[in-house]
């Protein structure tokens, strides 16, 4: 515990001026613009621009070595002009064994070793491309050969140097939305535990009377019942789970940030925490029930073995799933919705239908939007809900199955 | 290919159409059994609606499994 007196230490100017320089030495180089003006060829008829909605739609929603904000005017015919927060490069060579760190994309490619494919660095012989004429990426020996695109969509195929096995470690999009996540967490909990030492058992105030009631809530719903008496063991890792995935997912749908359960490497991850919790709190008869069921024929015992192994996988798989989909598909809905007008405006060369979809199409986004608050708190509060009920069954006494119609106490509102 | 393009295209489709027709199934049962039994029972209308957003939100992951895979049907294709 952090104890503070007075005015708050923790964050005092020479806190946020250190940190204001570390973040500007080491890491995100903002970029405005493109200095290099590139002439580009890009025929188009008359006023109509070709939108590939689908593609923007995925480049909002997946992870990105770029922190992409919007494009400066001059864009819409071709030219590279992006107003982004390039992200450092982290690679761990496992061939040499060496660690590489480039600041931007740029220089990455610029180190002649690397090319980008879907925001992958893929080590190549050579930068030199083999071919640009775009061939569909499903007719290439993809052991050999990697496609490569540039800003302008023009693909070139690459030969792969397959002596080199790149791990890539980089600062992208959701690592930093992750770190933003967490100070806020720290930011709102060490001001609540602060001030439970301030003003002990009185009326809560600020931060203090919004997170309580949720704690409590947490607490009394989700960890007492599920888990029989061990509930203060797990109860911190419980509210931890449920305040991270409730805050990412509000502060995914604000501008200017990204959502972060939309990664299904995150999701995989809380459910992997979740699992490795649920089995080093197993107890002996949670393992006799799997592969020795009871109270069934031997035959029927032996087809429990694979059935109960299997269950025993597919639910954290359905924990990182059900949270995956639920936050990517809300977010693509969102962006359809809104991208409906520019598909039926036509990139600016069918004005009126654009304004005619706008109201119809912001008044269903809005809805759609709405909805995906109440789904932040309700996917936060039934992972964490299912976290509990599984690690409960881990150390379940079954013994004990008639006694709880007795011991329960009924609930009171 | 082109052609595995199209038909992983065109059984994303269907397939996304029928996964919202179960969900809508699933969803509108429920609705309607929890809004008949608070109509019985008005006191109890905050529990079955806590009981009724949770098991809401189990069916809507159920339905978006299957939206992944449709997904999944239309990338695997390129």
């Amino acid at each position: 515990m952090i104890h503070h007196k007075g005015t708050s230490h923790f964050f005092s100017h020479y806190f946020l001026i250190i940190s204001f320089l570390l973040v500007n030495l080491l890491f995100p180089k903002l970029v405005l613009g493109n200095k290099n003006k590139e002439n580009t060829d890009v025929h188009h008829a008359e006023g109509k621009k070709d939108i590939d909605m689908s593609k923007i739609m995925m480049h909002h929603v997946i992870d990105a070595h770029d922190w992409h904000i919007t494009d400066l005017p001059g864009s819409e015919s071709g030219q590279y002009n992006p107003i982004q927060l390039s992200l450092p490069w982290i690679l761990f060579n496992l061939t040499t064994g060496s660690l590489e760190f480039y600041r931007n994309t740029e220089e990455l490619l610029a180190s002649n070793k690397y090319v980008v494919a879907h925001e992958h660095a893929v080590p190549v012989a050579s930068t030199t491309p083999i071919t640009t004429i775009s061939v569909d990426s499903a007719e290439i020996d993809h052991h050999n050969y990697i496609v490569s695109e540039d800003h302008h969509g023009h693909k070139a195929i690459y030969s792969k140097n397959a002596a080199i096995q790149v791990l890539d470690l980089s600062i992208t999009k959701t690592v930093l939305q992750i770190a933003l996540v967490c100070i806020l967490l720290l930011l709102v909990f060490i001001s609540v535990a602060k001030s439970y030492t301030k003003r002990g058992i009185s009326a809560p105030k600020g931060f203090q009377a919004i997170i309580e009631p949720v704690i409590v809530f947490v607490r009394d719903e989700i960890a007492k019942p599920n888990l029989h008496g061990k509930h203060d063991k797990y109860l911190p890792y419980l509210l931890s789970l449920f305040f991270f995935i409730w805050f990412s997912n509000l502060l995914g749908l604000t501008p200017l940030n990204s959502n972060i359960a939309g990664n299904i490497s995150v999701t995989v991850t809380l459910a992997l925490l979740t699992l490795i919790l649920i089995l080093s709190s197993t107890t002996k008869s949670f393992w006799s029930h799997i592969f020795w069921f009871p109270g069934v024929p031997v035959p029927v015992k032996l087809l429990m073995i694979p059935v109960e192994l299997v269950g025993m996988i597919a639910k954290p798989f359905a924990l990182t799933v059900r949270l995956f989909a639920n936050i990517v598909a809300g977010h693509l809905m969102i962006l359809a919705l809104i991208g409906l007008i520019f598909i039926l405006g036509e990139g600016g060369s069918k004005p009126g239908a654009g304004f005619g979809i706008a109201p119809l199409s912001l008044l269903f986004g809005l809805f759609i939007y709405a909805m995906e608050f109440l789904v932040a708190v309700v996917q936060a509060y039934v992972f964490t809900l299912l976290t509990a009920v599984f690690i409960g069954q881990a150390f379940e006494d079954h013994s004990h199955a008639h006694d709880h119609s007795h011991s329960h106490e009924t609930k009171h509102h | 290919m082109l052609l595995l393009e199209a038909f992983g295209v065109m059984g994303a489709g269907i397939g996304a159409g029928i996964v919202a027709l179960g969900a809508g199934l699933g969803i509108g049962t429920l609705a309607g059994k929890s809004v008949e039994s608070i109509a019985r029972q008005p006191e109890a209308s905050g529990d079955i609606r806590g009981a009724m957003i949770l098991t809401a939100a189990f069916i809507e992951g159920v339905a978006l499994f299957g939206e992944v895979i449709c997904l999944l049907a239309v990338l695997a294709g390129k």
